[in-house]
């Protein structure tokens, strides 16, 4: 028991298929009048059985071609989508961050730092503690009381990253985050998360620049085709996935 | 063991005080977002009121003593129930933001929704107490018994929940559930006892307050707040029955397709 929580997450066996309808049986009127004609079901196999096991604290890298599975499985790892063998373990609370992340446009900036906040575990006391950094961080102040959906895309991704910066939840999943922002902006963020996320955080950093993965993860896991080809030394992993691509 | 396990939860966790920021802002989003605010969640029981009086009382000339009190407390439970079930059908789509991208519990979506509801029922339960008590003439006033609203209002929260967990689950299989459920609490208002004489009502439709749930919550919440007598106890636990079956099913529905809606939806 006290093995596993020196772990962040713990992935056994997991697996996943979308079931893609070629029909659209999402109405009951359609599922009554269909009732012999049931839905063609199309399998897509987005993961195959693999085992995942992050200690806590690690910087793991995630590497594949587009369609490798790279999203689904961080999903998955994420707590997200609900896996379809096997068992997930995890250890505290996640994000998931991309471009976009969980915000509502319908609130202002102000109240999506607060509900990001509380949802990846803070109180509202340690909101309000870091609340300035926050707003200062994303160099929104004029806007803070603005509804999200008359910020520009830029404006968003910066809210969105420094609430992740500044609050951040015990796992990260980090999908090309360092493409957010202007050049000022990039930097920024760079310098923050060689200072505060490398450090005491899980971060799985998922790139297509091998340079990133190459400096910040020891180990890294390489995805192709759905299937876990090689989860190790990452210098064994790119040259693996470079090979591939040749 | 089992008071330490909760008392352990809610201080080290900030889960309640994350339900209760999302009720705080679901509200504000509700109401605030227009000039008139809050007197939106006192105009609908109001201009309701005012139709049914017209219509039941001055043409049909029912004879309810106090219709406008028997109409008040009906129309607010009945009113909390469509707002926490019509409202709520589309949640796992609007709401996907806080579930999409995090491990959140989606139960706590649901919670979060139904407290800011609450907020609107007791705001309005607080103006029917100032017009029985004291507009009303005549009514005998309120009594020890009232405080059996708390269970009873209760009862019609965990049954607001669990149809509005049921009802959001369906959602992500079948999109025309809204229009479906609309057509239904259409019926559902008819079939309860919120505007008729209830001696009528059940002379009409037997054993109807036993298949429509809301029928037996209206039914007791008048008589501890309007006639001074306790509740009915069999339609009491009943009802509570009834509420923790059906939530029973809700949670099993989140569990078995909610779980995917972040892939569905």
């Amino acid at each position: 028991m006290d093995a596993d929580k020196e772990y962040a997450i713990i992935a056994k066996n997991i697996s996943k298929t979308f079931q893609i309808s070629e029909d659209s049986h999402n109405t009951v009127k359609h599922r009554l009048f269909n009732l012999f004609n049931p839905p063609r079901d199309k399998e897509v196999p987005a993961l195959k059985r693999m085992d995942i096991e992050i200690p806590k604290g690690e910087c793991l890298g995630l590497i594949g071609r587009n369609g490798s599975g790279k999203s689904t499985l961080t999903k998955l790892l994420a707590g997200v989508y609900k896996t379809d063998t096997g068992s997930i373990k995890i250890n505290g609370t996640t994000m998931l961050m991309n471009l976009g992340v969980g915000m509502s446009h319908e609130l202002t900036a102000r109240e999506n730092i607060y509900v990001s906040g509380s949802v990846l575990g803070l109180k509202i006391k340690e909101v309000d503690a870091i609340f300035d950094q926050i707003v200062d961080f994303a160099e929104l102040r004029e806007f803070i009381d603005t509804k999200i959906k008359f910020f520009s895309s830029g404006m968003v991704a910066r809210l969105a990253f420094s609430i992740a910066v500044n609050a951040g939840a015990d796992i990260m999943f980090l999908d090309e985050i360092f493409a957010v922002g202007d050049m000022k902006f990039q930097e920024k963020a760079v310098k923050v998360f060689e200072s505060s996320w490398i450090k005491g955080k899980t971060v799985v950093l998922v790139s297509h620049t091998m340079d990133i993965i190459q400096k910040y993860c020891q180990r890294s896991a390489y995805l192709k085709k759905g299937e876990l080809i090689f989860f190790g030394e990452t210098k064994k992993a790119l040259e693996l996935y470079l090979h591939d691509n040749q | 063991m089992l008071i330490k396990v909760v008392k352990d939860w809610i201080t080290r966790s900030n889960k309640l005080e994350r339900i209760w920021l999302l009720a705080k802002i679901e509200f504000k989003l509700r109401y605030y977002e227009n000039k008139l605010g809050l007197l939106w969640a006192l105009i609908k029981p109001i201009s309701d009121i005012f139709i049914y009086y017209i219509a039941f009382q001055v043409i049909l000339k029912q004879g309810v003593p106090h219709f406008v009190s028997f109409l008040f407390i009906g129309l607010i439970l009945w009113n909390f129930f469509v707002e926490s079930t019509s409202g709520t059908v589309q949640i796992l789509s609007t709401k996907k933001y806080l579930y999409e991208y995090t491990n959140m519990n989606k139960i706590e979506i649901y919670l979060s929704t139904i407290f800011s509801n609450c907020i609107g029922f007791f705001f309005n339960l607080f103006f029917f107490v100032i017009y029985y008590q004291f507009i009303d003439r005549g009514t005998p006033g309120l009594s020890l018994e009232a405080l059996y609203i708390i269970p009873i209002f209760l009862n019609l929260v965990i049954l607001a929940l669990a149809f509005s967990i049921i009802l959001s689950n369906i959602y992500v299989l079948a999109k025309d559930i809204t229009q479906i459920w609309l057509v239904v609490t259409g019926i559902a208002f008819w079939v309860s006892p919120i505007l008729f004489r209830l001696e009528n009502f059940q002379k009409a439709l037997p054993g109807v307050i036993y298949a429509n749930p809301i029928a037996g919550i209206i039914i007791n919440a008048r008589n501890v707040m309007l006639y001074q007598k306790p509740p009915e106890w069999n339609l009491f636990f009943f009802d509570y029955l009834y509420a923790i079956l059906l939530l029973l099913l809700g949670v099993f529905l989140l569990n078995k397709i909610g779980s995917k809606a972040s892939e569905k939806l």
